[in-house]
C-alpha cells in the first residue's frame, strides 16, 4: 500500500475548501478523499443489481427477437417498401451519434484545456465505446442475410472478390471499426493510473492481479507520467479528426445516394453536429442520475453542468442552423422532387416527426439561455431525454420520409414499425446499459488521478506523502 | 391405383416430381401418336437412351388451345422434362397471333392448382369419401338407367362451361344416347343482347371487328379490351389501329363507369345507367333515321350535355367508316344493341369495320341465361332426376336471389365433372375429377375456316383424374343401348374420327395447332318474349348499382389462381379483395374515405366491402365487380399451411384456398332478371350505401395515382404528332454534367461512368480509349446493348405482361393471408401487399391526368406505364452495393447475383424507378407458411431461373436466361444471333405488341426503329441514369369540342 493516500486526519470534518464549492468547484481536499469516495461508488448495491438485471433482460429480449427475425426473415420487421431502411438504420445512426460526445469531451476539450471535462469525460468515453459497440450491431442485424455479413470485410479469398470500394456501406465498416479501436484505446490509456490505484487498494488477490495486469505495471514514476501525458495528448490529437470523419462517413450513406433529402452536401457537417448534440444529450442522461445516486455532487459540480449545457446550447443552434439550411436548399433547389419532399416531410405525411425534432432539438434547448435552468440538474435531465428522443427522430425523418416519397409517385408509401423493430431497439438499449452498468461498478467513473490535480496546492502540501496519482 | 396426394412429400419423396412422362404431340414438325400412359414410370429421364423429343433441360413446345374463355386462342405450351412451365401465344393462330392475356397464362395455375381434385369422391351421409372409378361409374350408370326406367331422363340437366368445338356435339350425342335433352352450354360473361342483335342484324353471333378501318370508335359500355368478346385479338387490332397515326380512330366510351376500355378511350361520356338507349337512338336520329328521340331528350335522360351529344353525332356523321359497339347490360340491352347495329348499318360500317363475313365462331351455341334460369326452376319443381355439371359454377355466379342452392338440392343425384372443388361441386353427390385442358384432347372453332386443336402438353398431374369425355364414353359403353353409338375407345379417338379430314388431318395440324376446315356449330335458339327486368328508375335505392365481370376473374373462375389474385385490377389496382367504386364527390357528400367499409343494400341483399374512390364513375352510381367472395357451405377453418400434408385437408371448398373468403360476391345484391335476349341483367337495380364505421387499408399496389408532373407517362395529341411537334429538343450538355456519348441507336446511351470513363470523348484520355460499348473496343466486351421500347400508344394496361413475368421468373405471390410473419402479425388477405411487399418485377402503373379537384364532369385521362428495371447504363443501384451483388454486365444489363447479396437493400433505396424487390420471407422454402409454390404449383417453376432465397434482393433481369439461351444456341450452331430471334417474356405475351425487346447496338433489331421514334423518351432523364427502357409517348385524340374550346 505504499502508494496509496495517507489516512484521513481524524477528527477534522470534511467540508468544502471554498464556501460554495459543492456547487461550484469540486469539494475535494485530499488524495485519500478522492480515492476513497470514488472507489466507494464501485460497491454494488441492490438498486444496481436490479437495473443490471433489467438491462440484461432487455438485451435478452432483443436477442430473442433477433433470433426470430433471422428465422422468419426481415419481413417480421415493419419494412414497407419502398421504405427499405427503418428503425435499425435509424438506431444505427442514433447510436453512432451518441458515440461522438465521448471523444469530443475527452479529446477535443482536452486539447482546448476545458476544465469542466474532468468530471464527465470518463463516463462519456465509456459511453462512446459502448454506444459504438451497440451501433455496430445494427448494420448486421438489418441485413437480409446477417450470416453473410463478412462479405463486407476485405478478407483474403481465393475468388478474389472484394467489397465494393465505391459503396459507402463499406466505408462505414472501416469508419466504425477505426473509431471503436481508437476510442477504446483512448479510454484504456486514460484508465492506466486509475488501474494502478485500484491495484493498490484491492484486497481480492484475483482482482488485484487483474488490475495489476491492466495497469501495465504503473509505478507512478515521473518518467511514466511524462510518457503518459505525451501519449494521452497524442491520442487526443489522433482521435479529434475521427470525431469529424466517422459521422461524416455515416452521413455519406445518405449523401452519396441520389434521393431527395439525402443527396446533400451539407450532410457531413450536419451529421457531425447532430452526433455531438445527441452525445451531449446522452451524457446528461447518464451523468445526472449518477451524480445523484453516487453522491458525487461535489465532483460533478453545477459549474461543470453549466458549462456542458452551454456547449449543448451552442451545438443545438448549429444543428438548428443545419435544419434551416436544409429547408432553404430544398426550397431553392429548383427541383420539384426536392420541394415536394420537403413539403411532405414538414407539413405532409411526416409532419409529426419533423415537429418532434424541431421542438426537441431546437425549441426546448433555447431554455438553456436561462442560467437558472442551466444549473438545474432536474431540468437538464428532462431536457436530455427530449434531446435523445429528438435526435432519434431526426434520423427517422432523414431516412423514412425520403424513402417513402421519392421520384416515383406510384411507389410512394408509408412506414410503421412492428414489435420486432421495437424489441430489437429495446434490446440495443439493454445491451448498452448492461455494459454501462457493469462499467460503473467495475471501474472508476471518474479519473481519480485527474481530480487529484484539482486539489489546491495548499491542501496538497498538507496531504503530502500521501497518494500521488 | 390408389389415392396418392402429390403434396405428401414426406411419404412419397420426390418420385412423382421426376416422373418421366410420355408426352403426346409434336415438337416442331415431329408428330407422335403414341398412347397416353396414366402410369408414372417412376424413373428419372434416362440420359443414355433418352426418349425421343425429350432432352433434359431443353424445352419441348406443344401447340394447343386455351380454354380459359370461349374465344379459343392458340397457345404454345413450353414443356420441360415432362412439365408444362409456360404458356405463350401461338403466332400461327388466326385469332391471337402470338399474344396471350393474363387469364390465359394463368391456366397453368389451374393445371397445377394444389386444390385440384385427385380422386372420385362420393358424398355419403354428408361426408366425402374417395371411391374407385369403377364404383363411381357404376353409380352413375345405375342412376341413368333408373331415370330412363322411370321415364324422367328427358328432364335431366347437363350444365357445361361453354367451349367451342366438337365437345358441344359430343355431349349432346351422349345425352341423346341416354334419352336426355341437349345440354346447357353456359358462359355467364357472354353478352347475350349483343349476340342476339348480331344474329338478327348480320346473321352471325360475332362479326370480326376491324378496328383499323374505323375513323371513330364509339363504345356503349362494350369493354372490348377487358373481357367483352375476344379480348386478345381485339386488343391487337385496336393497338394497331391506334398507332397507325395517319388514320388512327378516335375512341369515345359511353357508360356510367369508365372501365379499362373506357380508360383507353379519348373521351368518356358519363351517361346515366339505362340511358344508353336514348343516346343511341338520338345518334341514329341524327343520322337521318326516325327514332323518336331527339338529342335534347337524350341529353335530359342521360345527364350528358346536349353539346357533347351533338358533337358526337356530328363526328359520327363525318367519320367514315366508324364503329359503334354496344355492351350494355341493362334491361333494355337488346334494344340498345339493335339500335347500335342500325347505326352501323346507317353509317355504312357493315363490311368495312364490322365484318360479318369473317365471323368469330367461338360464341355460337352459348345457352341463354334464361335457359339456365328455366332449368333451375325445373330443379326447384323436383322434375330433374339427374344433374351434371362440368366446369361451370352456377352456385357461385347465379345471383343469390335465384336461390339456386335450394333448387339444386331438390335434384336427387348430382354429378360434377370438375378439376377443382367449388361451390357447385360441393353441393353435388358424386365428383368425378376431370382433366385440365392442358392434359386433354379437343378442338375448337375460333373463326370461320380455321379449327384450333387441343392436345395434352404433358401427362396428367394426378393419375386418378380422367377426362370427362373418356368417362362419358365409358358410361355409354356400360349401357347396352348407348354403347353402339360410341364405338370409339376414348374421347381422343372420338375427336380425331369426327374431325374434318379424320385423324390424319388432326395429327398433321398438331404441329401448328391449327387446321383449316369447318365444323357444324350448334345454333342458339332464337330469343323469345321480352325481358323480365323492371325499369331501372323504379328500383328503390339512392345509387344506381353497376355490376360487371372482373377483368381478371371473369365470372369468378379466375379467383383460385394466385397469379390473378396478385395481379392488380387494371383499373383500381386492388388485389386480393373486393371493393365498392364510388365517385369522390359522392364520398365527400357521405363522409366516406378510401377504405371505409360500406354496407351496400339492395332489395335482393347486402354486402360489405371497402370503398374505392374512383373518378371514372358517375356520382349517382356505384359499382362492384363480380369474381370474389367464394364461400364454402361446409364450415372450414381458414387454410392453414401447417396442415399441408393432411390428406383430408385438400378438399378446399369455397373454390380453393386462394379464393375462399376473399372479398364478397357482388351477386348477393342482384335480382335475377333477364333482358329481351334472355341475357342476364347486370345493371338492373339501385342500392343504398351506409358507412359501417369500420375501416381497412385496401390491398393495392398504387402509391400515388398522380404523376405530379414528373413525366413518367407522357402523352401528346395527335395534332402535335402529325404536326411534327412531339420530338424532344436535344438539350445541350450543361457544364459539369456527367460525360456521356450518344452512341448510335440509343437515346439513353452509355454512361461512361458505368464502366469507368474510358472512351468518353470528354474523359481525361480524350477519347483515345474506346468505350466498352464501342464496337471497335479491342476488349470486345460489349457487342450488344440489350434494350426495350414500350409504346404507350399501344399499351392498354391489360397487365398480361405482369403475369408473363410471374410465370417466367418464378415470382412468388405474397398476398395470401398466411404469408405474413407467423408470430404476432396480421393474418389478413393481401396484408403483405398493404405493406408494399408485392414482388412484381414488372408492374403496371396507372396514372390519372386531369380532374385534379376530383369534380365530376372534368375530363381526365388514364395513362398506363409498364415499369420494370430500366437496366440503366449509369445505374444508381450499382455503386452502392457493398459486395458487388449488383454490377454491370458487358452487354448492358444490371446483373443481380443472388448468392452474393447480403440484403442491405441500399440498391433499392437508390433506385429512382423503385423496381427492386426484396425477399422479406422465405417464399421459396417449402416448410414455411409463406411458401408461394405449394406442391404441385412448384412444377410450374422455370428451371432456368432461381427461386430466390429469403433476404436477397431481386429485380427484372431482361429475361437474361432467354438471352443466354439464344446466345448459346447461336454459338452451338456457329452463327450470330438473328435479329429478333427471341424476346423477353413480357414482350412475347403483350396483346398490344407494345413491348419490343432487342439489341440496341445492332440496327437490324426492331427495337432500334422505336428508339429513334420521335415519340421516344426516357423516364427521369434528369437523373442521368441512362435507362435502356425507352418509352414512346401515348397519343390522345381530343374531342373536337375540347379542341375548339382550347
Amino acid at each position: 500500500m505504499a502508494t496509496t493516500a495517507a489516512p484521513l486526519p481524524m477528527g477534522e470534518p470534511l467540508g468544502p475548501n471554498v464556501a460554495s464549492a459543492d456547487v461550484h468547484f469540486p469539494a475535494i481536499k485530499t488524495y485519500e478523499q478522492v480515492d476513497h469516495e470514488i472507489i466507494n461508488t464501485m460497491r454494488p448495491t441492490l438498486g444496481w443489481f436490479i437495473l443490471l438485471a433489467l438491462a440484461i433482460l432487455a438485451m435478452l429480449a432483443g436477442a430473442a427477437t433477433w433470433t426470430y427475425q433471422i428465422y422468419e426473415g426481415l419481413g417480421a420487421a415493419g419494412y414497407q417498401p419502398p421504405v427499405m431502411w427503418g428503425v435499425y438504420i435509424v438506431s444505427f445512426v442514433f447510436w453512432v451519434g451518441i458515440g461522438h460526445a465521448g471523444t469530443l469531451i475527452s479529446a477535443i476539450l482536452y486539447l482546448f484545456r476545458a476544465g469542466f471535462r474532468t468530471s464527465i469525460y470518463r463516463v462519456s468515453e465509456a459511453m462512446t465505446v459502448f454506444a459504438v459497440m451497440t451501433a455496430g450491431l445494427f448494420p448486421i442485424l438489418h441485413l437480409g442475410r446477417p450470416w453473410k455479413f463478412f462479405y463486407l470485410i476485405p478478407y483474403p479469398h481465393w475468388r478474389l472478390i472484394w467489397p465494393n470500394p465505391k459503396s459507402p456501406l463499406v466505408w462505414d465498416v472501416f469508419a466504425i471499426l477505426t473509431y471503436l479501436t481508437v476510442s477504446a484505446t483512448f479510454l484504456y490509456v486514460g484508465l492506466l493510473p486509475d488501474f494502478a490505484i485500484m491495484r493498490d487498494r484491492e484486497k481480492n488477490p484475483i482482482r488485484k492481479r487483474l488490475f495489476a495486469t491492466l495497469s501495465l505495471g504503473w509505478r507512478n514514476s515521473d518518467r511514466e507520467w511524462r510518457h503518459f501525458a505525451r501519449a494521452y495528448l497524442f491520442l487526443a490529437a489522433f482521435a479529434t479528426p475521427l470525431v469529424l470523419s466517422v459521422h461524416s462517413v455515416v452521413s455519406f450513406d445518405f449523401a452519396m445516394a441520389n434521393m431527395p433529402g439525402w443527396h446533400e452536401t451539407i450532410f457531413p457537417p450536419y451529421f457531425v453536429a447532430g452526433a455531438i448534440y445527441s452525445g451531449l444529450g446522452m451524457v446528461f442522461t447518464l451523468v445526472i442520475p449518477m451524480r445523484k445516486f453516487f453522491k458525487l455532487e461535489h465532483y460533478i459540480t453545477l459549474n461543470d453542468l453549466d458549462a456542458a449545457a452551454k456547449m449543448c446550447l451552442f451545438v443545438s443552434m448549429v444543428v438548428g442552423l443545419a435544419y434551416l439550411t436544409e429547408f432553404q436548399m430544398g426550397w431553392l433547389a429548383g427541383s420539384s422532387f426536392e420541394q415536394e419532399y420537403w413539403w411532405n416531410r414538414t407539413f405532409g405525411q411526416w409532419w409529426w416527426a419533423e415537429w418532434i425534432i424541431l421542438s426537441c432539438n431546437c425549441l426546448l434547448p433555447m431554455s438553456l439561455f436561462s442560467r437558472k435552468l442551466r444549473r438545474n440538474p432536474g431540468w437538464l435531465f428532462a431536457l436530455s431525454i427530449f434531446i435523445n428522443i429528438g435526435m432519434w427522430f431526426e434520423r427517422f425523418t432523414i431516412i423514412i420520409p425520403t424513402l417513402s416519397h421519392e421520384f416515383e409517385p406510384w411507389q410512394w408509401g408509408t412506414y410503421m414499425p412492428t414489435w420486432v423493430d421495437m424489441g430489437i431497439l429495446l434490446g440495443s438499449f439493454g445491451f448498452f446499459f448492461m455494459w454501462f452498468l457493469l462499467f460503473i461498478k467495475q471501474l472508476p467513473v471518474m479519473a481519480m488521478s485527474e481530480f487529484k490535480e484539482l486539489i489546491p496546492a495548499k491542501m496538497k502540501q498538507r496531504a503530502a506523502g500521501g497518494g500521488a496519482h | 391405383m390408389s389415392e396418392r396426394p402429390v403434396n405428401d412429400s414426406k411419404k412419397k419423396s420426390n418420385v412423382k416430381r421426376r416422373d418421366f412422362l410420355k408426352i403426346l404431340g409434336v415438337s416442331g414438325a415431329a408428330v407422335s401418336a403414341a398412347a397416353c400412359s396414366p402410369e408414372p414410370a417412376g424413373k428419372l429421364i434416362p440420359y443414355l437412351v433418352s426418349p425421343d423429343e425429350t432432352v433434359p433441360g431443353v424445352s419441348t413446345y406443344y401447340a394447343t388451345t386455351c380454354r380459359e374463355c370461349p374465344a379459343a386462342c392458340g397457345i404454345i405450351a413450353e414443356t420441360r422434362d415432362g412439365r408444362t412451365i409456360k404458356l405463350e401465344g401461338n403466332p400461327a393462330h388466326p385469332l391471337n397471333r402470338g399474344a396471350i392475356c393474363a387469364r390465359g397464362q394463368s391456366a397453368l395455375q389451374q393445371l397445377y392448382n394444389p386444390d385440384r381434385l385427385r380422386t372420385p369422391l362420393v358424398k355419403q351421409a354428408g361426408t366425402w369419401k374417395p371411391i374407385p372409378w369403377k364404383d363411381a361409374l357404376a353409380m352413375v350408370g345405375e342412376k341413368l338407367a333408373d331415370a330412363r326406367a322411370k321415364g324422367t331422363a328427358g328432364n335431366a340437366v347437363f350444365i357445361n362451361q361453354h367451349e367451342s368445338g366438337s365437345l358441344v356435339e359430343f355431349i349432346d350425342q351422349w345425352l341423346a344416347a341416354f334419352g336426355m335433352k341437349p345440354h346447357l352450354s353456359v358462359e355467364f360473361e357472354a353478352d347475350q343482347a349483343t349476340l342476339e342483335a348480331n344474329r338478327r342484324a348480320y346473321g352471325v353471333a360475332w362479326p370480326r371487328l376491324n378496328f383499323s378501318a374505323a375513323r371513330l370508335i364509339v363504345s356503349f359500355g362494350a369493354d372490348f379490351l377487358d373481357g367483352w368478346g375476344t379480348s386478345v385479338p381485339q386488343q391487337l387490332d385496336f393497338a394497331d389501329a391506334r398507332t397507325n397515326f395517319q388514320t388512327a380512330p378516335r375512341f369515345v366510351y359511353i357508360g356510367p363507369r369508365r372501365s379499362l376500355t373506357g380508360l383507353n378511350a379519348d373521351q368518356w361520356i358519363a351517361c346515366k345507367p339505362g340511358s344508353e338507349l336514348a343516346i343511341a337512338q338520338a345518334l341514329l336520329g341524327a343520322m337521318g333515321h326516325r327514332t323518336g328521340t331527339s338529342i335534347a331528350q337524350a341529353a335530359t335522360a342521360s345527364g350528358v350535355s346536349a353539346e357533347v351529344l351533338t358533337t358526337l353525332a356530328n363526328e359520327l356523321k363525318a367519320a367514315a367508316p366508324s364503329m359503334v359497339l354496344s355492351g350494355v347490360r341493362t334491361g333494355d340491352a337488346l334494344e340498345v344493341a339493335a339500335t347500335v347495329a342500325e347505326i352501323n348499318r346507317a353509317a355504312g360500317n357493315v363490311g368495312k369495320t364490322i365484318l360479318p363475313d369473317e365471323p368469330i365462331l367461338a360464341f355460337e351455341g352459348i345457352s341463354r341465361y334464361s335457359e339456365l334460369a328455366d332449368a333451375v326452376e325445373d330443379m326447384r319443381g323436383g322434375r330433374v332426376p339427374v344433374a351434371f355439371v362440368r366446369g361451370a359454377n352456377p352456385a357461385y355466379f347465379l345471383p343469390a336471389s335465384l336461390k339456386f342452392d335450394d333448387a339444386f338440392a331438390k335434384v336427387p343425384f348430382k354429378v360434377a365433372f370438375a378439376t377443382q372443388p367449388d361451390e357447385t361441386v360441393e353441393q353435388c353427390d358424386l365428383v368425378l375429377p376431370d382433366l385440365h385442358a392442358l392434359e386433354n384432347w379437343g378442338d375448337a372453332q375460333p373463326v370461320k375456316g380455321t379449327l384450333s386443336l387441343q392436345q395434352p402438353a404433358m401427362d396428367k398431374v394426378f393419375s386418378e383424374t380422367r377426362s370427362a369425355g373418356d368417362v362419358m364414353i365409358a358410361l355409354a359403353k356400360a349401357d347396352p343401348s348407348a354403347a353402339r353409338r360410341f364405338p370409339q375407345a376414348d374421347y381422343r379417338t372420338w375427336v380425331m374420327e369426327q374431325f374434318a379430314g379424320g385423324p390424319r388431318a388432326f395429327a398433321a395440324g398438331l404441329a401448328t395447332g391449327i387446321a383449316s376446315g369447318n365444323m357444324s356449330v350448334r345454333r342458339t335458339p332464337g330469343a323469345r318474349g321480352t325481358g323480365t327486368a323492371p325499369a331501372l328508375e323504379q328500383a328503390s335505392g339512392d345509387y344506381y348499382l353497376v355490376t360487371y365481370p372482373h377483368t381478371l376473374f371473369g365470372d369468378g373462375r379466375g379467383a383460385n389462381k394466385p397469379w390473378l389474385q396478385e395481379l392488380p385490377d387494371p383499373v383500381s389496382k386492388i388485389v386480393w379483395s373486393s371493393w365498392v367504386e364510388l365517385h369522390p364527390e359522392t364520398a365527400t357528400k357521405l363522409g366516406i374515405e378510401r377504405g371505409d367499409i360500406l354496407e351496400v343494400k339492395t332489395a335482393a341483399g347486402t354486402i360489405k366491402a371497402p370503398a374505392y374512390l374512383y373518378l371514372g364513375i358517375r356520382p349517382d352510381t356505384i359499382a362492384v365487380a363480380l369474381g370474389q367472395g367464394h364461400r364454402s357451405r361446409a364450415k372450414l377453418a381458414p387454410w392453414n399451411p401447417a396442415n399441408n400434408n393432411n390428406a383430408q385437408n385438400f378438399l378446399q371448398w369455397g373454390y380453393g384456398r386462394y379464393a375462399r373468403d376473399v372479398g364478397v360476391n357482388a351477386f348477393d345484391l342482384i335480382s335475377a332478371t333477364t333482358d329481351a335476349a334472355g341475357g342476364f341483367v347486370w345493371t338492373g337495380t339501385k342500392a343504398s350505401i351506409t358507412k359501417t364505421g369500420d375501416h381497412e387499408t385496401i390491398p393495392s399496389t398504387e402509391g400515388s395515382a398522380r404523376q405530379h408532373g414528373r413525366g413518367i407517362a407522357q402523352a401528346a395529341t395527335i395534332a402535335d404528332l402529325l404536326g411534327g411537334k412531339v420530338k424532344d429538343e436535344q438539350e445541350p450538355l450543361l457544364p459539369g454534367e456527367a460525360p456521356h456519348e450518344y452512341l448510335r441507336g440509343m437515346r439513353a446511351p452509355v454512361a461512361a461512368d458505368a464502366q469507368g470513363e474510358i472512351g468518353a470523348p470528354t474523359a481525361a484520355d480524350s477519347g483515345t480509349l474506346l468505350g466498352l460499348y464501342d464496337p471497335r473496343n479491342p476488349l470486345g466486351m460489349a457487342k450488344r446493348r440489350w434494350a426495350m421500347t414500350i409504346d404507350l400508344a399501344k399499351c392498354t394496361g391489360c397487365s398480361a405482361c405482369v403475369t408473363a413475368c410471374y410465370a417466367e421468373n418464378n415470382l412468388p405471390t405474397v398476398g395470401a393471408a398466411w404469408q405474413n410473419a407467423t408470430v404476432y402479425a396480421v393474418h389478413k388477405t393481401g396484408y403483405n401487399i398493404v405493406r408494399g411487399r408485392e414482388m412484381n418485377w414488372l408492374r403496371l402503373e396507372r396514372y390519372f391526368e386531369g380532374a385534379d379537384d376530383a369534380k365530376f364532369g372534368e375530363e381526365f385521362e388514364g395513362r398506363f406505364v409498364p415499369m420494370l428495371c430500366q437496366q440503366c447504363g449509369n445505374a444508381p443501384c450499382e455503386p452502392v452495393c457493398p459486395v458487388f451483388a449488383t454490377y454491370h454486365s458487358p452487354d448492358g444489363l444490371n446483373v443481380q447475383v443472388y448468392n452474393r447479396c447480403v440484403g442491405t437493400r441500399y440498391c433499392s433505396n437508390n433506385c429512382p424507378y423503385k423496381v427492386r424487390y426484396f425477399n422479406w420471407f422465405g417464399y421459396g422454402e417449402s416448410d414455411r407458411p409463406q411458401y408461394a409454390f405449394p406442391e404441385p404449383l412448384n412444377w410450374q417453376l422455370n428451371p432456368d431461373v432461381t427461386v430466390r432465397g429469403k433476404g436477397v434482393m431481386e429485380k427484372c433481369t431482361f429475361c437474361v436466361h432467354r438471352i443466354r439461351e439464344a446466345e448459346d444456341r447461336a454459338t452451338l450452331e456457329g452463327r450470330e444471333l438473328i435479329p429478333d430471334e427471341f424476346t423477353s417474356a413480357c414482350a412475347a405475351a403483350c396483346p398490344s405488341r407494345a413491348i419490343v425487346f432487342g439489341d440496341a447496338m445492332d440496327p437490324k433489331w426492331a427495337v432500334n426503329q422505336h428508339i429513334e421514334d420521335e415519340r421516344a423518351y426516357t423516364v427521369f432523364k434528369e437523373i442521368n441514369a441512362f435507362p435502356a427502357v425507352v418509352y414512346l409517348k401515348r397519343i390522345n385524340h381530343p374531342s373536337p369540342l375540347t379542341a375548339s374550346k382550347a
